[in-house]
């Protein structure tokens, strides 16, 4: 065989080929690999640059002795990859370090250049000396600890954590339930109850506040009930009067009281009265 | 009367460069090398090491790493005519595989944001697992072409250097 201008050709002997082909291959892998760090670069940064966003939260009492705090979290994937395995925990903790709830969220697929929400939803149990009864009546900072974990594009496994401090208003801030001297009405012993609290929370405190006052050997010795419809971020101080039960003495005792909304009841921690 | 057709596998005429020509051409061929396998991650780190973030690689291993790799891929470069080549390119390549060995063992990286709580952490060890391929592939190529050498002197330089 001849080249064009007639000088002879050579074939490439066989070792000559197989190093050529094993430095072709290389190059070939390498160009890929640029490339796709190119594209991932590209797509990380744009990722960067698209803040979480996140909506709608509220908080209401529920049933079952709980607070929920509801709402969403928008996260939106501009670039190229997919982010797989995309899971979400959050940990609430009250200023004392006190786990309060803990919400996990995932895994789920964020597809590229889509937005996924997620719904979230966050039930803290109110229970009588339970740890998260102090947010009833206790404005606090709470801190959030948020864990999130994915592998982008396939080959870069990220973890995120950070914590963040939230302040957290009360529905029955300051609450008090203050009992007033004893007084023979007719006959009757009744007693004025002062009820005072502020509203610190962002919701309204809507439903009925019934008090029960206890003897010092928690026998129930009288009741009353307070409607309640106090706004969001409003102080409440009312006074009624209680008819006791005949030869009842509430001193040494308690108050007891207890939230029915249209959520449910919340018991609120007992009073004591000197 | 056309001349008879050499036999496949001898070697014919080629036209090598001088040694000066490839000492200049390898010289302007390390430049790129050492501003992408050097400088500009040099450069990198020492931007995150200035915002206080700790680094995922020491500036001491980039350093070395990258001007062994390019020193010796311009070795080879120059002494391509000969039959260091292929074992210059064995030594490239093995110098390669054991800095991307050594950046494996450390392919977790986590990242305290300044002034902040978060921290973060990415792990590119199959990043790395792939970039592997690369050397490997030249490391095979180069004992391909030492046996080649051993072989047959001087057999492929109508292939590299066609006159």
């Amino acid at each position: 065989m001849a080249s064009p201008d007639g000088s002879p050709t050579h074939r490439p002997p066989g070792l000559y080929r197989l190093a050529r082909l094993f430095r072709r291959l290389s190059v070939v892998v390498l160009v890929v690999l640029l490339l796709y760090l190119a594209t991932v670069g590209y797509s990380a940064f744009e990722l960067a640059r698209s803040t979480p966003h996140s909506g709608g939260y509220s908080a209401e009492f529920e049933p079952n002795d709980t607070v929920a705090v509801t709402g969403s979290l928008s996260v939106t994937n501009p670039g190229f990859y997919s982010i797989s395995g995309f899971s979400l925990a959050l940990r609430i903790q009250n200023a004392s370090g006190v786990l309060l709830g803990v919400l996990r969220e995932g895994p789920e697929t964020l597809a590229a250049q889509a937005t996924t929400t997620f719904p979230i939803a966050l039930y803290l149990p109110i229970v009588p000396n339970g740890a998260a009864s102090s947010l009833l009546e206790t404005d606090q900072v709470l801190t959030v600890g948020v864990w999130a974990n994915a592998t982008y594009a396939y080959l870069f496994p990220v973890s995120i954590h950070f914590d963040q401090n939230k302040s957290w208003g009360a529905p029955f801030a300051n609450f008090q339930a203050e009992a007033g001297t004893p007084t023979d009405v007719n006959g009757s012993v009744v007693v004025p109850l002062t009820i005072s609290f502020s509203n610190d929370a962002s919701f309204a405190d809507a439903g009925n506040l019934t008090v029960v006052l206890r003897s010092s050997t928690s026998a129930p010795c009288g009741q009353v009930s307070f409607p309640l419809n106090v706004p969001s971020q409003t102080l409440y101080d009312q006074t009624q009067n209680v008819v006791l039960a005949s030869g009842c003495s509430i001193a040494g005792g308690s108050a007891v009281t207890t939230f029915s909304g249209d959520g449910g009841t919340i018991v609120l921690p007992p009073e004591a009265i000197p | 009367m056309s001349a008879p057709a050499a036999p496949p596998s001898a070697p014919g005429p080629s036209s090598v460069p001088s040694l000066g020509y490839r000492i200049l051409a390898g010289g302007t061929r390390l430049v790129p090398l050492l501003v992408v396998l050097v400088m500009l991650p040099v450069a990198a780190l020492t931007y995150l090491q200035s915002r206080s973030v700790n680094l995922p690689v020491s500036i001491l291993t980039v350093e070395v790493g990258g001007v062994a790799i390019s020193v010796l891929s311009t070795l080879s470069y120059i002494l391509r005519p000969t039959r260091a080549f292929g074992p210059l390119s064995v030594a490239t390549s093995s110098v390669t595989i054991v800095y991307l060995l050594v950046l494996l063992a450390q392919s977790t990286y986590q990242i305290a944001v300044p002034n902040s709580s978060a921290t973060i952490s990415v792990g590119y060890s199959l990043l790395l697992d792939l970039v592997l391929i690369v050397p490997l592939l030249t490391l095979a190529a180069g004992l391909v072409t030492t046996v080649e050498d051993l072989r047959v002197p001087g057999e492929r330089l109508p292939f590299d250097y066609p006159p």
